[in-house]
């Protein structure tokens, strides 16, 4: 990544140590989710790294998460995990007789935190099996390992039934079968329902429960696109939204709107540029009318409706949306069932202080 | 809404002031002079009789209006602003009297009406005057602090001091920050000239020899919270002061802590606020602010000299004007600007992408008390899902919780509210005639709840409002942690 030269020689090792490679190996456990995987990446980062200074050390971590973030459009919830565990380090006590004695301390410290933290989900579908009453019916967006853990709790001992949106572009492929064969193996009854008919269902539903990406400190939450419409949906509804974030989750973050997200960028939304006018008249991208798969015949799947939106299309779509705080009924995490006021009180008061 | 930090620009007006200030001062001295024998009199009077006194110096009064209203009236305090009294004098020359004294009473109303008897006096004033009753001002209104010049100085008040009470009561100096660091300034001198008197400590001493400069400079202006706080913290390091320390020593070192304090709490702050406020305004951005801020002034011209494209919206109302002082700062920065009133605020705050501002003190519910005007604006902005932004350093926050703009408040200086006004329009036509039924008041301040502030941002972060509750506490703790180990250590 720089220069080699000799002084820098630490850095520069430290930098030679692949941490996208640590990163997408970690991430392959099934279990670990994005800011653990960065955490114990950056872990890692630290047992190779031969950095002599905690300065160097520091520096090393900020480089190795700003190449992990770089990596990925929606570094959202990576950043919330490098954020964490570098204010972790800087801020952990010096007593050990060596710099060497430290760094060891520090990776046996992430590597405990990582381990306690995959109990969290357990605790957060403990918290949340109180708010499920016998005979719900529970709406939930997208996939997310938290509200998997809590709806198998929950069908272990009650009987719910589970509406799962389609959750697009994410949803797609992979994802929706995930939830909704992971519930349907379990025997939880559950309906795939369609993202624009999420107002038609809402009048049958008991509860929302979304998963999320982030936890911001207005108390809002980053979730995958489409947790906000569904969040006004149920406050219209009056309809209670029930978000679960683990508390590595929580993020320094302050989203003013939707276009204040870092993943937003000017490409997000813009309208295409269309090359002449004659052309607009023959295929206009976005006109409904327009087989778009006969663009595409061979990345299409021949299921798909020739209806579908292009590559191109989906790549102007946001990833992920931010729900304001007054939309969402109460927060489950391991440090306890929050009110959105209370997750920024938790979050100012572990920063702010 | 503030003025620039008084080191630097406030120096004109200061020097200006300074003039002034001595020359009423000397004004003032001798008043103090005067009074001085009727009050240690006063003091060995049992009650009924200092209230007899006080009824017949009242009459004296009013039968010295009856006879010359042309020397202001019953006002025995005339020598503090002569010049408005000639001027509503002769503002009206058909009825030389009667503006006169109608003109005056909402001034002397809240004046007389902080002292003991103030009701009294009022009705017996009007009594003396026609015994229209219907001259009575509105009563609710009485308990807004109305600024006045200090007129008799009780005690052993510090020059700087009675300048500054004076530069306050004038509006001279405006606006949390200025007013607290000018305070601090003016308190640095004191202790400078301070001696500790024989058989007794600075630590415990000095106190008591602040209390009446505090005093003088509320009854100049009521205190602001960013002074009370400041002040508290001055008399916490004050009472922490080591004992055996010699005594330059100690006075230096706490004019090195109210330094700190000024660097600290006020400048530094500001530039992260500078920062984190810097951040959430974009290339394109139009920024909506109401009246003047320092805070949001220097937001707007680092981002302006960051490279960013921006353009501001300055709201402003009467009677104070004070974003003009902002628009020409910007203007001339060469950031594009609109400039409007806020009666036509309903027609732009659609083009607004964020609103700045400004904050007098927030509270622990989250409520921002600010310039009369910011709660419209922000509930027009939440209206119009606009989010709004309140630039505000920790130490304005109070512990307190306001529940109203009503129970505390103060009046804006009514005195030319309609100068600024352009001079096509003819000035007559736009002047209200201070008749007997007509009062004009202008609180200066209200309160914006917290539902309508989408986050406030301070040196410590970007946070909700409803959360700052938590922000005091731990920067309380650690003065309180401080102090505690202070104590443990003697």
């Amino acid at each position: 990544m720089s220069v080699p030269s000799s002084p820098v020689d630490s850095l520069r090792r430290a930098s030679q140590f692949d941490i996208n490679g640590a990163y997408r190996r970690i991430l392959a456990d099934e279990k670990i989710s994005t800011p653990l995987a960065a955490i114990l990446a950056l872990t890692e980062l630290i047992e190779q790294s031969n950095a002599g200074t905690m300065f160097e050390l520091v520096q090393a971590l900020h480089e190795g998460a700003e190449a992990l973030r770089k990596q990925y459009r929606n570094s959202i919830s990576i950043n919330a995990g490098c954020e964490l565990f570098i204010a972790f380090v800087t801020l952990f006590p010096h007593e050990s007789a060596s710099f060497n004695d430290l760094k060891i301390e520090l990776v046996k410290q992430g590597r405990e935190y990582a381990n306690e933290a995959l109990s969290y989900r357990e605790k957060i579908a403990q918290q949340a099996l109180g708010f499920i009453k016998d005979g719900s019916v529970i709406l939930t967006h997208s996939y997310s390992r938290v509200v998997m853990q809590a709806l198998l709790l929950a069908h272990n001992q009650k009987r719910i039934s589970v509406y799962v949106t389609e959750a697009r572009p994410r949803g797609l492929g992979l994802d929706r079968v995930k939830t909704q064969e992971a519930l349907a193996t379990a025997g939880i009854p559950c309906t795939v329902v369609l993202d624009s008919a999420v107002a038609y269902v809402m009048d049958k539903v008991d509860l929302v429960l979304v998963g999320s990406e982030a936890v911001v400190e207005s108390g809002g939450l980053i979730n995958a696109v489409g947790s906000n419409q569904m969040a006004i949906i149920a406050k219209a509804a009056n309809k209670p939204v029930y978000a679960m974030a683990e508390s590595y989750k929580f993020h320094r973050l302050f989203p003013l709107s939707q276009y204040d997200l870092p993943t937003h960028t000017s490409n997000v939304l813009s309208f295409p540029r269309q090359p002449a006018r004659p052309s607009v008249s023959k295929s206009f991208p976005s006109s409904p009318i327009k087989p778009t798969a006969q663009r595409h015949p061979s990345s299409q799947a021949t299921f798909f409706s020739e209806y579908q939106m292009t590559p191109e299309q989906i790549r102007l779509n946001p990833e992920v949306d931010y729900t304001r705080p007054d939309l969402i009924s109460l927060v489950f995490s391991d440090v306890g069932i929050l009110t959105p006021e209370g997750v920024s009180q938790y979050l100012v008061g572990m920063f702010a202080g | 809404m503030s003025a620039p930090l008084s080191e630097t620009k406030g120096s004109g007006p200061a020097a200006g002031g300074a003039s002034n200030a001595q020359a009423n001062t000397n004004v003032l001295e001798g008043n103090a002079e005067g009074q001085s024998e009727p009050k240690r009199r006063q003091k060995n009077m049992t009650r009924a009789q200092r209230r007899e006194l006080q009824e017949s110096q009242r009459a004296a009064k009013a039968a010295d209006a009856e006879k010359g209203g042309e020397r202001g009236g019953a006002k025995g305090k005339s020598t503090a602003k002569p010049s408005e009294a000639h001027r509503s004098a002769s503002g009206a020359p058909g009825r030389p009297r009667r503006p006169t004294e109608s003109g005056d009473t909402p001034s002397r109303a809240t004046f007389t009406s902080s002292r003991s008897a103030g009701r009294d006096a009022r009705d017996s004033t009007y009594g003396g005057d026609d015994g229209n009753t219907q001259t009575r001002g509105l009563r609710i209104f009485s308990h807004f602090g109305l600024p006045k010049a200090p007129s008799n100085v009780k005690g052993d008040i510090h020059p700087a001091i009675i300048r500054l009470g004076l530069q306050f009561s004038t509006f001279r100096i405006t606006g949390a920050n200025a007013r607290c660091i000018a305070t601090l300034t003016a308190f640095k001198t004191v202790i400078q000239d301070y001696s500790t008197p024989p058989n007794t400590t600075l630590s415990r001493h000095l106190m008591t020899h602040l209390n009446p400069q505090i005093n003088h400079l509320v009854t100049a202006r009521p205190m602001a919270v960013s002074m009370g706080n400041a002040i508290r913290q001055l008399k916490l390091e004050i009472s922490n002061s080591d004992i055996d320390m010699p005594e330059q020593d100690a006075k230096d070192l706490l004019c090195r802590k109210i330094d700190n304090y000024i660097r600290d709490r006020i400048i530094f702050a500001d530039q992260v606020i500078q920062d984190s406020a810097g951040q959430k305004l974009r290339d394109g951005d139009v920024i909506l602010t109401f009246a003047r801020s320092s805070v949001v002034e220097k937001v707007l011209l680092r981002a302006h000299g960051d490279g960013k494209r921006i353009s501001v919206i300055v709201v402003d109302s009467r009677p104070m004007l004070e974003g003009k002082h902002l628009l020409s700062v910007l203007t001339s920065a060469g950031i594009p600007c609109t400039y409007l009133l806020l009666p036509a605020l309903g027609s732009v705050i659609g083009q607004a992408s964020t609103v700045l501002l400004g904050a007098h003190s927030l509270h622990a519910d989250g409520a921002v008390y600010s310039r009369a005007g910011n709660a419209l604006v922000a509930m027009l902005a939440k209206t119009h899902s606009v989010p709004v932004l309140v630039c505000c350093e920790t130490y304005k926050f109070a512990e307190s919780v306001i529940l109203d703009g009503f129970t505390k408040n103060e009046l804006a200086p009514t005195g030319d509210i309609f100068r600024t006004l352009p001079s096509v329009i003819r000035r007559d036509r736009l002047t209200l005639d201070p008749s007997p039924n007509l009062e004009i008041r202008s609180p200066l301040y209200d309160l914006t709840p917290p539902t309508n502030i989408t986050a406030v941002v301070t040196e410590v972060g970007i946070i909700p409002p409803n959360s700052i509750s938590s922000v005091p506490l731990t920067l309380g703790r650690q003065a309180t942690y401080n102090s505690a180990s202070v104590f443990d250590g003697v």
